[in-house]
């Protein structure tokens, strides 16, 4: 069948199902993105063509009473529902009308990957969200002065020198930390140590957590060294903007100064990548319908982000 | 209108003003207004000069760790393990550059100004520490337990500089301690029932708050031309190691550990032949009764106890072998790095960064094997190897007498084995069946294995 073009609001509407890979913005929170696609998607079906409004049905009762002079009733008897007209019911979608969430929260300072799940997409968003996929950061930080929330909207606690922080230190201590961090992954996927069973477990690697209670860091690696900032690659799951930002702010202790984090930028959620992600002037109703039909094709190249059953983990996105 | 003027601008500021303010949150207001030069300046100390920091864990009533600094406390019960790697102080005010731990004592060689190059804790039943006084000088009774380093005096000979005392290598057994100094010279000190001190062995000697200290010239054992680059100490032996290759060795011989030949007991260093006789041995290891040497070319020999099969795996095999020989259970794994020999199991590295167990015992292989006769490698991911760090392997790897470890390329100490006393270090007294990393704040350099004790020596992040 040929591709046709579509000119008709409630064709798109019954098509608006699945997940879309969106570009959030810093400084606004996810609430407000969610807010801005679901108005847009509205505006952009309320300017197709709409449905006709409703017939009135044929043998109408109440307009037995009226005279046969009565010209406004035989037009209404003629024509049609007005009760049911653009003018009279509003317009025809509005953001109520379509269901939406997010796989998986980011904070406000976060920029970057937000899958929302349309309509019947809700299904398929559970399932990722269930599923518990490794989400790729670039956090940046600011050496030299730590704030109170670690973040860089608020009061400045401390100031400290970084002179002695070099680019191997940084890395030989993210190493560290990640072989750490590893280890703890024992503990969060519940099993006793003791056993058989951890001992295979252990010997596949990576393992994923039972639960979503818990942050685990699998991957922390310094990316980009410019004093007084430094950018880390972090690979993690039921991660926090807030734990992330402490994370940063302990490895400044470490060594031996202070710092805050000055961005946080997921680049990676899943097999959903940042390259193709929506960016904001793209949030409008063709953009967001040819995003949907990208995100489709992500997941039929890779049926396991819908259907899991490893527990092991592997740094190409489960 | 000069007046008009300035009122219109007096106007327009103020309305600026009131502008900014309905444009800025009170929380980004109170951000903004905060007075910078109030903060505080965190300056941490961040040039330490001692680069490298010991961590400690294991059996502590011996005062092996050399964490306690209060005799009484050190007798308390709760003092008794710990089960966390934990920082010895004795390492921040000293530049310690090596460690070795014995059987319920440890050693440390220090580079200092003063001149005192060795310090010891823990057991001194044998003198093995040298001569010790309490704390009151005129009281000499020996201490038979020390809780905290204290200085070794090693006897120097007439100008003899503190240059020359700086400790070379050093090893220690089960109750003796060897010490190689920069000029060559090897210093035993402890128990010499056997001949492990390399001086002849007299009856009835009392050991315990002996002063004694043993004195070898490096040319008396190996000649002017070559020097020693290595010892090591079994349970009750000990073997030194030369620069050309040569393995030379005292001590307890009843399970033909020596080498020699022979089952007897010697107090003279003898140079090994066997198999190794015309090769060029580049590491020695033993931590009990079983020695494994390596060549130049990464063959591995043996000799020693192989009761657990671990020399040799035939049928008709002895199970003591008192003369060097070429393994042949270690052919088909390719060119050995590093070898480690524990109590009742061997393990070998190979140029692949891939670790081989074999013997009886916790081998790494989770809780069903207990035995095999044939050399098995442990999988990669279980050294930290994974997507996300995916170049690591294993570097060096030792054991002592009932517990392993290896160290990867990032510095990480992975330890597994029977748990005496928390000597892994993983938090609990369960033992751990599999390769498990140590929580250690810092990239470890080298490992000390004690028989209920670890002494990981490290090099801090910053």
């Amino acid at each position: 069948m040929a591709l046709t073009k579509v000119y008709d609001a409630a064709t798109v509407f019954k098509h608006l199902n699945g997940i879309i890979n969106v570009y959030k913005p810093a400084g606004i929170k996810v609430k407000h993105v969610r807010n801005a696609i679901l108005s847009n998607i509205c505006k952009g079906l309320n300017e197709l063509e709409q449905r006709e409004p409703r017939r009135l049905p044929k043998s109408r009762l109440l307009l037995g009473t009226g005279t046969a002079a009565d010209t406004v009733l035989h037009k209404i008897a003629k024509d049609t529902d007005l009760s049911d007209h653009i003018l009279a019911a509003g317009p025809r979608y509005m953001p109520d009308d379509i269901r939406c969430a997010a796989v998986a929260s980011l904070g406000r300072h976060t920029s970057g990957v937000l899958l929302l799940g349309l309509n019947n997409g809700l299904k398929q968003s559970s399932l990722i969200q269930r599923n518990r996929p490794v989400r790729v950061y670039h956090v940046t930080a600011r050496m030299g002065t730590a704030t109170e929330n670690h973040l860089p909207d608020s009061h400045v606690t401390v100031r400290a020198n970084n002179r002695h922080v070099t680019a191997e230190r940084i890395s030989g201590l993210a190493s560290s930390m990640q072989a750490s961090h590893q280890r703890k992954m024992y503990e969060l996927c519940g099993v006793d140590l003791q056993t058989q069973a951890a001992y295979e477990l252990a010997c596949k690697g990576l393992l994923r957590p039972a639960d979503n209670s818990q942050p685990v860091v699998y991957g922390i690696k310094l990316i980009h060294f410019e004093r007084p900032h430094f950018t880390l690659e972090l690979h993690t799951i039921n991660e926090s903007e807030q734990y992330m930002a402490a994370l940063v702010h302990d490895m400044a202790i470490e060594l031996r100064t202070v710092a805050h984090c000055s961005q946080l930028r997921c680049i990676r959620h899943a097999h959903f990548d940042v390259t193709d992600s929506l960016l904001r002037h793209g949030w409008h109703l063709p953009g967001i319908v040819r995003n949907m039909r990208q995100q489709r094709d992500v997941l039929e190249a890779h049926p396991q982000l819908l259907e899991q059953q490893r527990v092991d983990l592997h740094a190409a996105p489960q | 209108m000069k007046m008009l003027i300035l009122k219109m601008l007096h106007g327009v500021k103020t309305a600026s003003v009131r502008l900014s303010r309905q444009y800025t949150s009170k929380a980004k207001r109170s951000v903004l207004l905060q007075d910078q030069k109030k903060v505080k300046n965190y300056e941490p100390k961040t040039s330490d000069a001692h680069t490298n920091r010991v961590y400690v864990w294991g059996f502590q009533e011996t005062g092996a760790l050399g964490l306690q600094t209060n005799v009484k406390k050190a007798k308390e019960r709760y003092t008794e393990m710990v089960h966390h790697p934990t920082r010895l102080q004795f390492s921040n005010n000293n530049e310690i550059t090596d460690v070795t731990a014995g059987y319920g004592f440890t050693v440390y060689a220090v580079k200092r100004s003063d001149g005192q190059t060795l310090f010891g804790s823990g057991l001194n039943t044998d003198s093995q520490l040298g001569f010790q006084v309490k704390g009151n000088k005129k009281d000499p009774a020996n201490l038979d337990v020390i809780i905290y380093p204290t200085a070794i005096q090693l006897p120097r000979e007439q100008g003899e500089t503190d240059e020359d005392m700086q400790v070379r290598c050093m090893s220690a057994g089960r109750a003796h301690l060897v010490v190689v100094t920069q000029n060559g010279t090897v210093f035993t000190m402890g128990h010499n029932a056997y001949g492990q001190c390399g001086r002849s062995i007299i009856e009835d000697e009392v050991y315990t708050g002996s002063s004694l200290i043993h004195r070898i010239a490096q040319t008396d054992i190996c000649g002017a031309e070559d020097e020693i680059v290595a010892v090591e100490c079994g349970q009750d032996h000990t073997m030194l190691l030369t620069k050309l290759g040569r393995v030379y060795s005292c001590g307890w011989g009843a399970d033909g550990q020596t080498g020699q030949g022979n089952y007897y007991s010697a107090g003279q260093l003898t140079l090994v032949g066997g198999d190794i006789e015309k090769e060029r041995i580049v590491r020695i290891a033993c931590a009990s009764d079983c020695v494994l040497a390596l060549n130049e070319h990464g063959d591995v020999f043996g000799w020693g106890n192989s009761e657990y099969g671990q020399l040799d795996d035939s049928p008709d095999a002895a199970p003591q072998i008192c003369t060097p020989r070429a393994l042949q259970l270690t052919k088909g794994i390719g060119k050995v790095k590093d070898v480690a020999a524990g109590g009742s199991f061997c393990m070998a590295l190979n140029d692949q960064g891939l670790v081989y167990t074999w013997g009886y015992g916790i081998l790494g292989f989770g809780p069903f094997v207990e035995q095999t006769s044939k050399p098995q490698h442990l999988l990669p991911p279980l050294f930290g190897r994974n997507d996300f760090s995916n170049a690591t392997t294993v570097v060096s790897i030792g054991c002592g007498v009932f517990h392993m470890g290896a160290i990867n390329s990032d510095g990480d100490l992975f330890m597994w084995g029977k748990n005496r006393f928390g000597h892994l270090g993983v938090g609990h007294k369960k033992d751990q069946f599999f390769p498990f990393k140590a929580a250690i704040n810092g990239k470890v350099l080298k490992v000390a294995y004690g028989v209920d004790h670890t002494i990981a020596l490290c090099r801090p992040h910053l």
